[in-house]
């Protein structure tokens, strides 16, 4: 076998090596440790060894060359006609004997080394799932902030009864302050919803026809808040059909109309409109679960996120007190938005606040969907693709247009028969759309 | 040292000069193929540090005596707070050579997992060999502490504490002697003064008169030893463990000696150790002049001088063939073995990497960047 040898760094981070002076020549038997060429650096000139025995074979780099360190500077041919190495004798004398102090004669047999893995607190075999499994307080110690410590022991909470909002279940001062509101005998906080899954790392084998991208960024976020909404928010969908034939005819007078002013008006300030008027109507949906107080909050305020899709992936700029604003205000907002969230200028505070979503894939295509809940908002609407099709109209058949709207709400903190009242409201307000001026 | 001569026992030919401790023929026998398993470990490890097959490691060859004499006179329940050097106290104690090529190779069975640099070792058994560090001086004043720790305990265990002559300028000998003789510690101070400190040679490193009269000023008594004499070192040592055990409190000892190699695989000593220096400390070579000791008092021939050094390379050979196979530490060890249980900042920690690391494989150069 050829072996290749590369000028090691033989001085703590030198950078290359000059070859003074060869040693052998091609041809001639090495043994192992023998010295074959000298080399300075700019520490020291040192005789470099042959790390194994062999016929070398070429060399690589002439006298007075200067190489960068981990050039291949000669080659060998492994064992070919080589001497044997000279370490290893004739007679291989017990060599724990001849170590053996003779105070302790029975000097201790290394003990074998444990496989490394075995030592390590963190076995190796499965990493992430065994550390996964492994309870977040390690130590048994309750993860909280300091000022979270101070104000337990101040208001003589026990840590361990407080239920953590922060990551990781990290106990916050409010929640401790919450929690000592409330006293000592209210119920323990659920589990926390997003406790870590114990699943192994999903493998895929590498074959000769992908491509792979980190798992990062935007990508990654959306990932972790779909993957929070899904396994915590307990999803429950309801899809309605909606007449829109009059809507479309309205839209196409306020387009006019817009266009005037510049601004283009599309459907969805309409279903904005629409979904305000519910939510005011039935404002449990309007709603969110404060886990580490154990306290549904209800909000006077609707603020509608609007789900974009964008080259990024999915992002959900907020349109505020939707209920005061004119379809006109609400198209020039929702065009500014849209605009600046595809251009990547949307501020990071006009992504946050949102008290219910709306998501429209209508325009692309599909018929319904099961939205998942922008959590920890309890609803989310879909608005589907606008369909040509016969209906019965005062006994009639005509040819009208439907769309199909799909509401999934929290369950827990929504009922299906208020999920079926909120978009029969919306029905009703998009089938009659003068409606919506009320 | 004014009055007092260096302690010496046998001269350059092996013939004895001095007072003659008493040690047990085996004993002399077993220190002998020490000091030459310990220069053959040496040298080897150069070769192997040349070859680039391990990164780095410190030359021994010179203070055999220095260090396999203060061995012999410690018992296994002692503990040595070596210096960069002294991996031949270790040896002497039974400490297993494949250890320490474990460590040099930086594999997956060296017992620091790879993190230490190569030849820092540290052994737990079985002797108390502390983890040599880099840093000079620091760990005088820590076996300083361990040795008052014993002695609240009531135990007579002696701490064995090693530095060169450089180290005698750090602010841990001036806190460890200080504090030692304050508390009458049973601590061994033994300066191995090697004419160097890397480069600065030891008439420059101090205005004193040698550096056992340094032990004075803290009243610790000092004393000048030929650290060339095994049976010197021996002596000298085996006196200062007594004088700790017995509550005699602590003993600073000057070896005096010589760094034949460099101060490490990363130094070139030619460019400032004179030539005719070395050449004079050749003839005071610490195991031919042992050698000569045991030949004259008929405990060693040919075959036995030949079959130590036989022992020797068959030990190193095997032990650098089973390090080199030896793969790599598991990238989970990373985590191990500095806490008892792992914080959770830690463990958070573990757990990302770990997950990025089934995610993305090995890292490649220019990974990293931020953000992941």
């Amino acid at each position: 076998m050829v072996f290749e040898f590369k000028l090691p760094d033989i001085g703590e981070g030198i950078a290359e090596g000059e070859i003074v002076k060869w040693l052998v020549k091609p041809g001639d038997a090495v043994r192992e440790d023998q010295a074959v060429v000298e080399v300075m650096t700019d520490k020291a000139t040192v005789e470099i060894p042959a790390p194994r025995a062999g016929r070398i074979l070429e060399l690589k780099a002439a006298e007075g060359a200067t190489v960068p360190i981990g050039t291949v500077i000669f080659t060998l041919e492994e064992g070919a006609g080589a001497a044997a190495a000279p370490a290893a004798p004739a007679a291989p004398a017990a060599p724990k004997a001849e170590t053996a102090k003779p105070a302790a004669p029975a000097a201790k047999a290394p003990a074998a080394p444990a496989a490394p893995a075995r030592d390590a607190v963190i076995t190796p075999s499965a990493p992430a799932a065994t550390i996964k499994a492994a309870p977040v307080s390690a130590s048994g110690k309750v993860l909280a902030v300091p000022s979270a410590r101070a104000a337990a022991r101040e208001l003589g909470v026990d840590l361990q009864q407080v239920p953590g909002s922060g990551r990781h279940g990290l106990v916050r001062k409010q929640d401790v302050q919450a929690f000592a509101e409330r006293g000592p005998s209210a119920p323990a906080a659920a589990p926390a919803a997003s406790a870590p899954r114990s699943f192994a790392p999903v493998q895929i084998e590498r074959t000769t026809s992908e491509t792979r991208v980190a798992f990062r960024g935007v990508r990654k976020k959306i990932a972790e808040a779909m993957t929070r909404s899904k396994y915590t928010a307990t999803h429950f969908t309801v899809v309605e059909e909606v007449d829109v034939t009059q809507l479309l005819a309205l839209r196409e007078k306020a387009k006019a109309l817009g266009a005037e002013q510049g601004i283009k008006v599309t459907l969805t300030p309409f279903f904005m409109r629409a979904a305000a008027s519910a939510l005011q109507l039935y404002p449990q949906l309007n709603s969110m679960l404060d886990e580490a107080a154990q306290e549904i909050v209800t909000y006077g305020h609707v603020h509608l996120g609007i789900a974009t899709d964008t080259p990024q992936g999915l992002i959900v700029p907020v349109v505020r007190d939707v209920p005061a604003k004119g379809l006109l205000q609400l198209s020039a907002e929702l065009q500014d938005l849209a605009e600046r969230t595809r251009g990547g200028k949307i501020k990071p505070e006009e992504l946050k606040g949102s008290t219910f979503t709306i998501t429209n894939a209508g325009a692309i295509g599909g018929i319904l969907a099961t939205p998942i809940i922008n959590f920890p908002e309890v609803a989310i609407m879909g608005v589907h693709r606008v369909m040509e099709r016969p209906a019965i109209v005062d006994g009639e058949l005509v040819e009208r247009k439907f769309m199909n709207f799909s509401l999934s709400v929290d369950h827990r903190l929504v009922d299906g028969a208020d999920a079926c009242r909120f978009l029969v409201h919306v029905k009703r307000l998009l089938e009659e759309p003068g409606l919506l001026a009320l | 040292m004014a009055g007092q001569a260096v302690l010496s026992v046998l001269r350059e030919d092996g013939v004895v000069q001095g007072q003659e401790p008493e040690i047990a023929p085996d004993t002399l026998l077993h220190a002998y193929r020490t000091m030459v398993l310990t220069r053959h470990l040496d040298e080897r490890a150069m070769r192997l540090q040349r070859a680039g097959r391990i990164g780095f490691t410190v030359p021994n060859k010179g203070v055999e005596a220095v260090q396999i004499g203060s061995a012999a006179a410690l018992r296994a329940s002692d503990w040595i707070f070596p210096s960069y050097r002294d991996f031949g106290m270790a040896l002497y104690h039974g400490v297993p050579v494949e250890q320490m090529l474990h460590g040099m190779f930086c594999n997956g069975l060296d017992n620091s997992r790879g993190r230490q640099m190569p030849v820092h070792y540290s052994f737990a058994d079985p002797i108390r060999f502390v983890s040599i560090s880099s840093p000079i001086g620091t760990h005088i004043p820590q076996a300083v502490g361990a040795a008052r720790a014993a002695q609240q305990r009531g135990e007579d265990t002696a701490f064995l504490t090693s530095f060169g002559d450089g180290g005698t300028s750090s602010l841990g000998f001036h806190s460890g002697l200080v504090f030692a003789g304050v508390w009458k510690s049973p601590v061994i101070f033994l300066c191995q003064n090697n004419g160097w400190a890397i480069s600065c040679p030891a008439d420059k490193q101090t205005g004193s008169d040698g550096f056992a009269v340094k032990g004075e000023g803290y009243g610790v008594p000092g004393v000048q030893v030929d650290g060339n004499d095994f049976l010197a070192m021996y002596s000298a040592v085996r006196t200062a463990v007594a004088r700790a055990r017995s509550g005699g409190g602590p003993t600073l000892i000057e070896a005096i000696t010589m760094r034949m190699g460099g101060h490490s695989s990363s130094d070139d000593p030619t460019k400032y150790v004179p030539a005719a220096m070395l050449e004079s400390w050749a003839k005071k070579d610490p195991i031919v002049r042992f050698e000569k000791y045991l030949r004259r008092r008929g405990l060693l021939d040919d075959a036995q001088a030949q079959a130590a050094l036989s022992a020797a390379e068959a030990q190193v050979a095997a032990a650098v063939e089973a390090a080199e196979k030896a793969p790599l530490p598991a990238t989970e060890t990373i985590f191990s073995d500095v806490y008892a249980e792992v914080p959770p900042s830690l463990r958070k920690q573990g757990r990302d990497y770990f997950d990025l690391m089934s995610r993305h494989g090995e890292a490649a150069a220019g990974d990293g960047a931020f953000p992941l």
